[in-house]
């Protein structure tokens, strides 16, 4: 794409005071490439194909998705992690508005948010008190393993997970995150 | 009342007066119920592509949609690629296609295909239709959605069980689409600068794209370049949006386009673009579009085309005219340097004319087309198909007013100029309409002359006859090392017999001194009439940009 910067004393546009949001950039400089959009989407029985469609043949790639039902009936919220891919990062949002059975997107890429993903573990029975001791619930107690799960955000889930290797897991599965902003 | 009727009397609501179709067994209770609504004339298509790119030229050409049914599986498949082509180039369309019973979704039923899926990347919308109580619902919103913001083409596919389904009539709800949102209004402060920019500036330049056409913006355009005296470029879909005999005129832009227009664009300080995509084929090599380009103003509705391929320094989201309306008013003192502008562009028009080979002893396309646009007076709707042809149309289009060239810009769909031509003249009987076409594109969809002939439409079929796949062969000579592989067409019917067997006169010329009273005869038949131009196999499109290049590295045609 081109991007050339506007030369010193050239019309500004925005001080025309005309909206327009600062594509939020990362630590590393440049534009944060994987976007995190909370979604809210109409039910429908080609409303995940379509989203998922779109991803695809726009050139982003999906690191996470998460569906559910939303507080509305007849509405699902997403959240999404999306790569941009080689397109420019505001293209994902800005698809993604295309689609009518899109209703609305938040995006919280470098918000403040809650991000909590969720992981249930089989593991063995030695294990226990000291993934308890982490934050690990027990649901199942059985004879030869236990059932457990634990909660949060992606980094502790993913050390979570790194600790349940350690222990030499039997079985684990892991939730995609969902997010919301932070009320203050 | 059944399904089927609900949503005919929808369509009659919508005041839709013709439907391109071709019934089979899955939307056999909807023709059932048709000659009950006599308000909606149906063309028999004689494939159901046809019938998609009829609907497309005949949206073009009058700007209400174009409607289609067709069955489910082969039927409802057999029309992605028309309805590629209309999603490509934003053209409003209704596609209504049967579907297999809703209780036989999923089980592979005869002549059952997954069409939402095959056709979502090609529509602006589609709806899976599974119950009578949707209708006729959806086909509202289809229209609305189909016709409103950036059009498009939307698909509505209806269960067999819900066409035969019995329901009452409902008094029509008010329509909500919470996830549809509209980009009509104009940002009044960007407007402002961006008019201000554009005056002031030292090199500018505007190029206008479909949208304008779209957006009837042809009389504010005229207005913004006349009173800012800036050059006006069209991409090859906006052709028709600004008259190219004007004093402003840059002609065509682009890859194929004319060397002035590249020159004016490559040279410019402030480029704004209407209404256009800003794609490959306009850009050529991205990374050297337009190097001097300090502002880039890009207006269009589809916000997700800002900062696409190229980040505008001044976005206008809004439709085209709207846009250039608001801009009129904020354009006051003119840079003092526009005169010199001007000046060079005038330079560079001297310097790169448009020319071609006169007199190698063959007939010359471009020769042909002069004559055919002397006929058209300024009025006639031109239907291109897609290669050398359809460049050739468009270098040579003269008109010194808004006018209507159509032609498969996006998509490149070969086989779209003889239905789209058929489309025009049932949207604009009164208007001449000229097909233009190679004999590759013509054959693919030549079955639709059935179609031309049934309905008498007075349609001038232009075959520019160079037994080969000109525009693959050009590139193959040019870009491909020369190997000439896989282009050769001397196994091609006989044209002049071919319309004969389909019932409609045609004549074959050779030579220059034949064209005039060739056309003169096409003129005068009533119905269809084709000639078979037979051309110099060996004339090329030129201006050109080597693939791959940035447009300052435009070919010309050789000097005489």
């Amino acid at each position: 794409m081109i991007d050339r910067p506007l030369p010193p004393g050239s019309p500004r546009y925005h001080d025309a005071g005309a909206p327009k949001e600062p594509v939020p950039t990362s630590p590393h400089g440049g534009e944060e490439r994987v976007r995190v959009l909370s979604v809210l989407v109409e039910d429908g029985s080609s409303t995940l194909t379509k989203v998922a469609g779109m991803i695809r043949r726009r050139g982003f790639h999906v690191r996470a998705i998460t569906v559910g039902p939303s507080g509305e009936s007849g509405r699902s919220r997403m959240t999404l992690q999306i790569d941009a891919g080689h397109a420019e990062v505001d293209q994902v949002r800005k698809q993604l508005e295309r689609l009518v059975e899109v209703v609305e997107i938040e995006d919280l890429t470098e918000h403040d948010v809650h991000s909590r993903e969720l992981v249930v573990a089989r593991v063995a029975a030695s294990a226990v008190p000291e993934l308890v001791a982490k934050g690990a619930r027990v649901l199942e107690l059985g004879s030869v393993s236990t059932t457990i799960e634990f909660a949060g955000e992606g980094d502790e889930v993913g050390a979570f997970v790194e600790e349940l290797r350690r222990h030499g897991n039997l079985d684990v599965v892991r939730s995609g995150p969902v997010v919301m902003r932070r009320s203050a | 009342m059944t399904g089927a009727d609900l949503l005919l009397e929808a369509l009659e609501e919508e005041g839709v007066d013709l439907i391109f179709g071709y019934p089979g067994g899955a939307n056999l209770p909807i023709y059932q119920r048709l000659p009950d609504h006599p308000k909606l004339k149906h063309i028999l298509v004689r494939h159901e592509q046809g019938a998609a790119h009829m609907a497309d030229g005949y949206a073009r050409a009058c700007g209400r949609p174009g409607v289609v049914f067709a069955t489910s599986g082969p039927g409802a498949l057999n029309l992605v690629t028309g309805l590629c082509t209309a999603y490509m180039d934003s053209v409003p369309m209704i596609a209504i296609t049967g579907q297999v019973n809703s209780t036989q979704v999923g089980r592979d039923a005869f002549q059952e295909s997954d069409v939402i899926g095959a056709t979502s990347s090609v529509t602006k919308h589609s709806y899976l239709v599974t119950d009578i109580a949707q209708l006729p619902r959806v086909i509202h919103e289809a229209f609305h959605i189909a016709t409103t913001g950036r059009p498009g083409p939307v698909l509505i596919d209806i269960c067999k069980d819900v066409q035969m389904a019995e329901a009452e009539r409902t008094p029509r709800a008010p329509m909500s689409i919470p996830g549809y949102h509209l980009n009509g209004h104009v940002e009044l402060a960007s407007a402002k600068i961006a008019a201000e920019a554009l005056a002031h500036a030292a090199r500018p330049v505007i190029l206008a794209g479909h949208g304008v056409l779209l957006s009837h913006a042809e009389q504010a355009l005229l207005d913004v370049a006349e009173k800012a005296g800036v050059p006006v470029g069209t991409t090859l879909l906006g052709i028709g949006g600004f008259p190219v005999n004007h004093p402003l005129s840059l002609h065509m832009t682009g890859f194929m386009g004319t060397g002035w227009c590249l020159k004016a664009v490559q040279n410019a300080d402030v480029l704004m673009m209407v209404g256009m995509r800003v794609d490959d084929r306009v850009t050529a090599r991205l990374a050297d579009f337009a190097p001097k380009v300090t502002t880039f103003i890009h207006v269009d509705i589809d916000g997700s085309e800002m900062g696409k391929n190229v980040r505008p320094h001044i976005e206008l989201v809004a439709d085209a005219r709207n846009a250039l309306e608001a801009m009129l008013p904020h354009i006051d003192s003119v840079d003092e340097g526009r005169s010199a502008w001007l000046t060079q562009i005038d330079a560079w028009r001297e310097e790169h004319p448009l020319r071609y080979t006169h007199s190698n002893g063959h007939l010359q396309p471009q020769d042909v087309l002069i004559d055919m646009y002397k006929r058209c007076r300024n009025e006639a709707v031109v239907v291109a198909d897609v290669g050398q042809n359809q460049i050739w149309a468009a270098l040579w289009w003269n008109y010194d007013r808004p006018g209507l060239f159509i032609n498969s810009g996006g998509a490149g769909t070969m086989g779209f100029a003889l239905p789209a031509a058929i489309g025009a003249k049932f949207a604009r009987p009164e208007l001449d309409v000229w097909c233009v076409a190679g004999e590759g594109g013509f054959v693919m969809t030549a079955q639709e002359l059935s179609v031309a002939v049934e309905h008498q439409l007075d349609i001038k079929i232009v075959l520019l006859n160079n037994f080969s796949l000109g525009m693959v062969r050009q590139f193959q000579d040019d870009f491909y090392g020369g190997v000439r592989s896989q282009v050769d067409l001397t196994h091609i019917p006989d044209f002049v017999k071919l319309a004969d067997a389909y019932g409609l006169p045609g004549v074959r010329v050779d030579k220059l001194a034949d064209v005039g009273p060739a056309m003169d005869a096409a003129e005068r038949t009533k119905g269809p009439f084709l000639i078979d131009f037979r051309i110099d196999p060996q004339a090329n499109v030129y201006p050109i940009v080597p693939l791959g290049k940035s447009l300052n590295d435009f070919w010309e045609a050789p000097q005489q």
